[in-house]
């Protein structure tokens, strides 16, 4: 049944195919031309993982205006099916962007012959953009859910932006009542643990989103 | 089991509608026609049958189960048809049957592509190419290839041209045949329940004004179209409905023997379902 869903879904990526090849050779364009000042390279990858990344919530446009849920709802599917098949999506995706661009960067850094930091760096930053990425996903499927595309998005926009204040208000904080902190912070050290970092913030984000949506959803009369 | 969807003492309240006391009963082999004006509250409860909405009271049972209680499986014994609801525009006919195929165990692909044929329905637009019409057939056939038991069907002749409402009606016929199947069906072209449908539920700002047989319907209903003159002769307990009409007076008539019987002058026409739907709504 998900295997149905997640095709639908698939199948509106190959109706707009032409857009998103456009979408990758312009990131591509963008990837190459910053790189040829190496430290420029991550701009490109960043701005291809994030735009490349979001497509998957664009699918909820063409179910909205298909007026979708409502059928697919008298088939043989539960709503907890529909949650999941549209996660489960939106997660392969935005890995997919994060292979491609991940692999798109380091060819070019190759063909600059880069060394081997900025190799990882970049992987470190790819991550962060996967991550960066999960949480535009993970804040705009619950609004979306909750009030549509439409009115979803604009609460989807205003969420992670509180979020961020709300973590620099923190930090200024902390640094204010502990100026040692600073430096205490060992960025070589965190740098080493950015991978794991960003796997578990993204565990975390998607499962705390997947029950808020499939909460507001069960409860959502359509 | 005698019916394969029950709906008792259903109640659902909006801030400005309310849905009450809604009792319908389609038992196997019946194709029962849900009829009313738009706003009436059919969609409200063909979104509670198909529990997209929670209802306030009463109780839903599909294949003897509580609605909300149901499995995918016995999902699977129902087709749908909803009037403003279907796949994305995008998709064409071959990605719908790959969908649906992944969502139905019991898909019949082959059954789907003859209906295609015959309907001369071409596999590689997409929907959105299509008239509405065409988009109707195909609707249709993904409510009825999966060989359900039970049809729930919202205005599915709408936008279909005469000829092919026939094909279709012809469709739904066949389908309760068996004596196994049912079918719920609402639409304003009251025309096509008046060929196929057994039983007729007419519905009234959220309430049910008339349930009846299409059998009694024929035997006990009648019209007469008369000067008000004439009507102010007879006595109201003979009559169910009265309304004027343009230069004339409507009067439904619920028992036209014992009509008859007191006032054999008068003419009885045999009322059109839009006639009566009319005198019940419109009627004192």
């Amino acid at each position: 049944m998900i295997k149905g869903l997640i095709l639908k879904d698939l199948y509106v990526f190959k109706s707009y195919k032409n857009n998103i090849y456009s979408v990758l050779i312009i990131d591509i364009l963008v990837i190459f031309f910053a790189s040829f000042k190496i430290e420029m390279i991550t701009t490109g990858t960043i701005i291809f993982l994030i735009s490349f990344g979001l497509n998957s919530i664009s699918t909820f446009s063409y179910d909205e205006n298909a007026d979708s849920n409502k059928y697919l709802l008298s088939l043989p599917l539960t709503r907890k099916k529909i949650v999941q098949a549209k996660y489960i999506f939106a997660i392969i995706n935005n890995l997919l962007s994060f292979m491609i661009g991940f692999m798109i960067s380091f060819i070019i850094a190759l063909y600059l012959k880069s060394d081997l930091s900025n190799i990882v760096n970049n992987i470190n930053i790819c991550l962060l953009a996967f991550t960066g990425t999960s949480l535009l996903i993970c804040t705009d499927m619950p609004c979306i859910y909750k009030w549509g595309v439409e009115k979803g998005r604009i609460q989807a926009t205003i969420i992670p932006v509180v979020m961020v204040f709300i973590l620099a208000i923190i930090l200024f904080v902390l640094f204010i009542l502990f100026p040692n902190i600073y430096y205490l912070i060992k960025i070589d050290t965190i740098l080493k643990f950015i991978p794991i970092i960003c796997l578990i913030i993204n565990i975390l984000l998607y499962v705390i989103s997947y029950f808020i949506s499939l909460k507001i959803f069960l409860k959502k009369e359509i | 089991m005698k019916d394969n969807l029950e709906i008792t003492n259903l109640e659902k309240k909006y801030a400005d509608f309310t849905l009450k006391n809604i009792n319908i009963k389609v038992s196997k082999g019946k194709i029962v026609g849900f009829i009313g004006q738009n706003g009436s509250g059919k969609t409200t409860t063909i979104k509670a049958i198909l529990n997209l909405i929670n209802y306030d009271q009463g109780s839903i049972k599909i294949f003897s189960k509580n609605n909300q209680k149901l499995t995918s499986l016995d999902k699977e014994q129902i087709g749908v048809l909803l009037d403003d609801s279907f796949f994305s525009p995008i998709l064409n006919v071959k990605d719908i049957n790959k969908l649906m195929k992944c969502f139905y165990h019991n898909w019949n692909e082959e059954l789907y592509f003859d209906y295609l044929k015959k309907f001369k329905i071409p596999l590689n637009k997409t929907l959105k190419e299509f008239s509405g019409g065409m988009k109707r057939k195909i609707q249709v056939l993904c409510a009825i290839c999966h060989e359900p038991k039970l049809l729930i069907l919202d205005e599915p002749t709408n936008s279909l041209d005469p000829i092919f409402r026939y094909e279709i009606l012809d469709i739904f016929t066949n389908f309760v045949r068996n004596k196994e199947n049912s079918i719920l069906i609402t639409t304003h072209i009251t025309s096509d329940l008046d060929l196929i449908a057994d039983q007729l539920v007419f519905i009234d700002e959220g309430q049910i004004v008339l349930d009846i047989s299409k059998d009694t319907l024929d035997k006990d209903y009648g019209l007469i179209k008369d000067t008000q003159k004439n009507i102010d002769l007879i006595d109201p307990s003979y009559y169910f409905k009265k309304l004027k009409y343009k230069n004339k007076t409507l009067l439904l008539i619920n028992n036209v023997s014992k009509f008859n019987n007191k006032y054999p002058n008068f003419t009885i026409i045999k009322p059109s379902l839009e006639e009566i739907m009319l005198l019940l709504v419109k009627g004192e």
